[in-house]
């Protein structure tokens, strides 16, 4: 099966991500002894850190990561957007992706791909071979193509994800629904590995994400009562990514896995010392009001708004012609937004800075879709969780969420040089050349 | 939205005039001006007379490609669906037309002879139909079409939605309007995902 005709072995690649893995406990997690598989797959290649996209959310990274490019050409600019000349919430989905995915990229060639629980792909839509859409799937029988493999996968007993709403307050329950949603990952890759020809075979653990957002201290801190549990699931992920990497070798006539085997992440995590409510702090500073007290919407957005937010840090200018109750001119732009980025370049909490750098949209986009982009977007210092939540009455506080995203501390594996500045939209190129 | 034309190859029966009207259907309610040339109804009108020689094959395949050519240039979508087994006369088309997407409909010898769903290939086997692409004489794939969907796995529901997808990455056509992907509930279950993971 690894071999053309005329002798010519076939190009493959293997891609698993790991959900908000960072580089640094990865690495760290390889030098104790934790994950010895993913130590010796490292040692073929090269694991590097990795700087994501803008802002560093999974809605925006993978995308970057499947396109190879960002929201100002790809559209998709957060997990929430408005709808056009309106304060109304959207939530995008892959129907409003508007470039072309690595695995379309791969069928305009021919080749065939296996993508399974790849986040930012609901609802699942026809390609070249099977697609089963990850978080934010809710309903398994619009998440995977083509739909004949559905009874297949209910047979596994696939999950698409954790219980969320228990698993955030119940560490026991998170770390069983951990096992069991890798356990019937694994299953299913195991069947599609063998079941589909494939040039393209790519996994995405998300259930890394969930416990980092939930139980972040239970990796930082030894004397937690969950520490064992989480380094136990990390040793389960090795496993996961040994066996991978094994037989891709053996499938490609191969001693070692690379070239053609990838790993990745799509953003880091750190811990949250606290939550920054951007809504909250454009209110006290006079540049967003609404018209009740507890906000449901931005539809309740007051008249003279000059600017709001979208999570996680996203600010928009209340633009007149954009935006219903807009207020803000053309010539008024410029000076508002400088004025916005300098305030949130002195925001300070307990002493501390809270802002990293405050990106203007031409910065961070590019393509014919950019202009529908944030104006700004912030980013935070490590520990300062920015959020767009309406319904804070304080500028900063926390929630029961332990970790947060980082921009800088993703990870990608591969056969390729290091190299001084790598982001996630760089992947989709170099993953393509090997099948190619 | 500018004219193209959409060509669809492949060996007798393998699905090509199903799905360009399938498509045809979907790019009439996008509200752009189509039309298809079917390879079976050019030969009654347009190319009455010729035959299955190579040379007839390629005389039918060239005035089709010219009238999707006109078609093409007046902003209209020509879909057309013939067997079109050989490769020249197909890239003479695509060079003729500009925008041209070849869709390969891939379905294997084996399932068309066990599918025979008018009965062709049996006879062709019987040598009652000489000159019958896939028994006796070829069939030259695509080397590098744009689509290529396999009747033989596929339903045709899946091809279809494969092709305009493709169209649609491809600029050549716009997307569907007011496209409704989450009913009510689901939305609610999306917002209560992401309230849980601290993004609402």
């Amino acid at each position: 099966m690894g071999l053309l005709k005329r002798g010519r072995r076939r190009k493959r690649a293997c891609v698993v991500g790991l959900d908000g893995v960072p580089h640094s406990l990865l690495t760290r997690l390889m030098a104790d002894g934790v994950m010895p598989a993913t130590a010796r797959i490292a040692a073929e290649g090269t694991l590097q850190p990795m700087t994501v996209t803008l802002p560093e959310i999974s809605a925006v990274s993978w995308p970057g990561f499947m396109t190879g490019t960002d929201s100002g050409t790809h559209g998709i600019f957060g997990f929430v957007d408005l709808k056009a000349n309106s304060y109304v919430l959207t939530f995008p989905s892959y129907t409003q992706l508007k470039a072309p995915t690595l695995w379309d990229r791969l069928a305009e060639k021919g080749k065939r791909s296996v993508v399974i629980n790849q986040p930012s792909t609901y609802p699942a839509r026809p390609m070249n071979g099977v697609l089963i859409s990850g978080f934010v799937a809710v309903d398994m029988a619009k998440a995977v193509y083509p739909a004949r493999h559905l009874a297949r996968l209910r047979q596994l007993g696939y999950r698409i994800d954790v219980d969320t709403q228990r698993a955030r307050s119940d560490p026991s329950f998170l770390m069983e629904e951990l096992r069991s949603t890798l356990d019937a990952r694994r299953r299913v890759v195991d069947h599609f590995w063998e079941a589909e020809d494939w040039d393209y075979f790519e996994v995405v653990i998300t259930g890394t994400d969930r416990l980092h957002h939930f139980l972040w201290s239970a990796l930082e801190d030894s004397a937690h009562p969950f520490h064992g549990a989480a380094l136990e699931y990390y040793g389960q992920i090795d496993a996961f990514l040994g066996r991978m990497a094994y037989r891709f070798a053996r499938l490609s006539g191969q001693d070692g896995p690379i070239p053609g085997f990838f790993l990745l992440s799509d953003h880091g995590f750190t811990a949250i010392h606290q939550e920054v409510y951007l809504n909250r702090w454009l209110q006290e500073q006079g540049y967003l009001a609404f018209s009740s007290r507890s906000p449901e919407s931005l539809e309740e957005l007051a008249e003279g708004s000059r600017a709001f937010a979208l999570d996680p840090s996203r600010i928009y200018l209340n633009l007149r012609g954009k935006y219903p109750k807009g207020c803000v001119s053309e010539e008024q732009v410029c000076r508002l937004r400088e004025e916005l980025v300098e305030k949130l370049q002195n925001l300070q909490c307990d002493g501390l800075k809270v802002v990293q750098r405050v990106f203007r949209r031409e910065e961070v986009y590019s393509g014919p879709l950019a202009e529908q982009g944030p104006d700004l977007v912030v980013l935070s210092q490590r520990g300062f969780d920015l959020k767009g939540s309406l319904r804070q009455s304080e500028v900063f506080g926390r929630s029961g969420l332990e970790g947060m995203h980082t921009w800088d501390d993703a990870f990608f594996f591969s056969d390729e040089p290091p190299r001084e500045e790598f982001c996630i939209t760089d992947c989709a190129e170099i993953i393509l050349r090997t099948v190619l | 939205m500018k004219g193209f034309t959409l060509w669809f190859t492949g060996l007798p029966s393998s699905g090509k005039s199903t799905l360009a009207r399938k498509v045809e259907e979907i790019l009439l309610e996008r509200g752009m001006k189509v039309e298809v040339l079917d390879g079976d109804v050019v030969r009654t009108n347009l190319s009455k007379g010729l035959g299955y020689s190579k040379e007839d094959r390629d005389a039918n395949i060239k005035r089709i490609g010219f009238v999707c050519h006109l078609l093409t240039r007046n902003n209209v979508v020509a879909i057309g669906a013939a067997i079109s087994p050989y490769r020249e006369v197909r890239d003479y088309n695509r060079k003729l037309i500009g925008r041209f997407v070849e869709v390969y409909v891939k379905c294997p010898l084996e399932v068309l002879l066990e599918r025979d769903t008018k009965g062709m290939y049996a006879r062709a086997l019987k040598g009652e139909i000489p000159n019958f692409t896939g028994v006796s004489d070829p069939y030259e794939e695509p080397l590098n079409p744009e689509i290529v969907v396999d009747t033989g796995k596929e339903t045709a529901e899946e091809s279809v939605a494969k092709i305009v997808r493709t169209l649609e990455l491809m600029h050549y056509i716009p997307p569907a309007q007011d496209e409704k992907d989450y009913t009510p509930e689901e939305e609610q279950r999306i917002k209560g995902r992401l309230r849980d993971l601290g993004y609402l």
